[in-house]
């Protein structure tokens, strides 16, 4: 940051230099100085007015909506911290933190793992099909969280699914069985859809990680005679710790703070069982019931200190933390 | 490097075939069920279709309204996706090769949103479009979407422009072109590699966004596709009109085949850039 604004006053010391060089050439500087303006101002006006509008300003104001008790129709009425008591008070709000914690523990493991494994032997074995298997891979990726969600509730469904219908095929007979219908189940059934998702974009990224590790390291372990096994975890594993600690961060983090998938496939049902934070929320503010905007924006700003504190630390533990060759 | 086929490659090559399975296994299952009749399919889930009822997807354009949402959706996303890429390149022009008062200030609020989850920022942003008049208003989604600054999408082509060189603006100035021509004509057509990587991550963001027309569509004569498929599967648990839900899931997910088809090395070149600068 020094350094480029000090940058700046040079170029802007140059710059004034340069307009005392044509300052016999009259009404010259001023008209590209006022031309240079309206430009700025034209560019920037309304991204950066939008932004501050639809972003920033939204973002201040929910401190005060944390502190009202308004259901979005009535006038509201300043509560004070009434809505925090009641939220740390809430049976429901831990429930659904608990969900969120458990989410966070399980998903980035099988995500990280399946990724690091795909993009192995990817980048390490060249079979005739890989060119494709890497395009395929990300595909779920692209994909929109509604056909996603979609996808894996036909495969789930009780009666049509073809999960059912394939374990009838190898013996296992489930009936009619309802995987995301059912409390025992549908707490495990979100995690599959999530982790087939997020591969596709980690094993993307472990890839160009291992690509980036110098061939002359495996070709001394070759040498040796390292196995493969070894290698990947001789190598491979200590030089792609960093990103492996980033990547954990960050899909734990994404664990926390989405929930479309879970309010499109069960929208926290049954009985609550798979409700995570950020739904309960949402549904206080925009769901079917009776909506409460100041509880859910209390909600949401316990969510936003956790999230920024997670930030924070991140940002902290990674600071100046590369690979090194 | 030549290695022997061993029981270790025909094993790895068994988990690769395993992961490819499970993306396209769904997906073939339910575009052929998507031509069957809904007799057939209850009959038998695995049986391949009889006849090719292609009369599904008509059904599904039609009687799901997936034609009125896609036409829904090419309103938003097509003018969103202008506004936006030509307001997202204007700034980063501006914000990283121009010096002006007020730039490092500009710099540093925009980059405050990468610190932002958002989540919190729901009910107030709703309360505002509300009192704006931009509510059930697939122009008030626009604009919301439109009007922003994006603080990766800036990075991202601030240092595609960065690494033009200085000269070009020195030189035009020189030949007597204003800022203006400058900008369109020189700046905006070396910078087009850049800008088509934005645009075709704004584009699958807004394709794919369901949260902002979920929140703020509420009539259904302006639902996006998004919407549109997420309410059809609420009715269809009462319907139970399978086949014509899944043509209409195949229908939405062309367009995201078309666009990765063509443009998968970008794609993926470009999640990996967002990746690394956080």
């Amino acid at each position: 940051m020094a350094i480029q604004k000090e940058k700046n006053k040079l170029i802007q010391k140059q710059e004034r230099a340069a307009s005392l060089n044509y300052g016999n050439r009259p009404g010259w500087k001023s008209k590209e100085a006022s031309q240079k303006w309206i430009f700025i101002l034209m560019a920037t006006i309304p991204a950066f007015g939008g932004y501050l509008l639809f972003t920033l300003y939204p973002n201040l104001l929910s401190v005060y909506y944390a502190l009202l008790d308004w259901d979005g129709i009535r006038e509201p009425k300043f509560v004070g911290i009434q809505n925090f008591i009641v939220m740390f008070e809430d049976p429901f709000v831990w429930r659904a933190l608990k969900n969120n914690v458990l989410y966070g523990v399980i998903v980035p493991p099988f995500v990280i793992v399946v990724s690091i494994l795909l993009s192995y032997i990817l980048v390490y074995k060249s079979y005739r099909m890989n060119a494709v298997y890497k395009v395929l891979f990300f595909f779920p990726n692209v994909l929109s969280v509604v056909a996603v969600a979609l996808l894996w509730a036909f495969i789930y469904d009780g009666s049509f699914g073809i999960l059912n219908a394939g374990l009838k095929l190898v013996g296992i007979d489930v009936g009619n069985y309802y995987w995301l219908g059912e409390k025992s189940t549908a707490m495990w059934a979100i995690i599959p859809p999530t982790v087939w998702w997020a591969v596709g974009f980690y094993f993307v990224i472990f890839m160009n990680a291992m690509v980036g590790i110098p061939k002359s390291l495996y070709e001394a372990a070759i040498l040796e005679g390292a196995s493969h096994r070894q290698r990947l975890v001789q190598i491979t594993f200590p030089l792609l710790m960093p990103i492996i600690r980033v990547s954990a961060i960050f899909l734990m983090l994404s664990m926390f703070k989405g929930f479309e998938n879970i309010l499109i496939l069960t929208n926290g049902g049954p009985s609550g069982s798979t409700n995570v934070i950020g739904l309960y929320m949402f549904n206080i503010a925009f769901g079917t019931g009776n909506h409460n905007y100041g509880y859910a924006s209390a909600i949401g700003m316990f969510l936003f200190v956790i999230l920024v504190l997670a930030k924070l630390l991140i940002d902290k533990l990674t600071a100046g933390r590369d690979a090194e060759y | 490097m030549k290695e022997k086929k061993s029981i270790a490659d025909w094993l790895w090559n068994l988990a690769l075939l395993l992961w490819a399975l499970t993306i396209i296994f769904p997906l073939a299952w339910i575009f052929y069920e998507s031509l069957k009749t809904n007799q057939e399919f209850f009959q038998d889930v695995w049986k391949l279709p009889g006849q090719l009822i292609w009369q599904n997807y008509s059904d599904a354009w039609n009687e799901y309204r997936i034609g009125q949402a896609m036409l829904n959706t090419v309103y938003y996303v097509g003018v969103s996706l202008i506004i936006g890429t030509f307001l997202t390149a204007i700034n980063a022009y501006v914000l990283t090769r121009m010096q002006f008062k007020g730039r490092s200030v500009m710099w540093g609020l925009i980059m405050l949103s990468l610190f932002l989850p958002g989540i919190n920022a729901l009910v107030p942003q709703y309360v505002l479009m509300r009192d704006l008049g931009l509510t059930n208003s697939l122009t008030g989604l626009i604009i919301l979407d439109s009007f922003s600054e994006s603080a990766f999408y800036l990075m991202m082509l601030g240092g595609f422009m960065q690494s033009l060189p200085k000269e070009l603006e020195e030189s035009a100035s020189i030949d007597g072109a204003s800022i203006f021509q400058t900008f369109f004509r020189i700046i905006l057509p070396l910078s087009t590699a850049g800008i088509v990587t934005v645009a075709i991550f704004k584009f699958l963001n807004l394709y794919n966004n369901f949260l902002g027309p979920f929140i703020y569509l509420s009539d259904p004569d302006k639902y996006t596709v998004g919407v549109a498929m997420y309410q059809a599967n609420q009715i269809m648990h009462y319907k139970s009109d399978w086949v014509t839900l899944f043509a209409g899931l195949m229908i939405t997910m062309v367009p995201l085949i078309v666009m990765y088809m063509v443009f998968q090395n970008r794609v993926r070149e470009g999640a990996t850039l967002g990746a690394i600068k956080g």
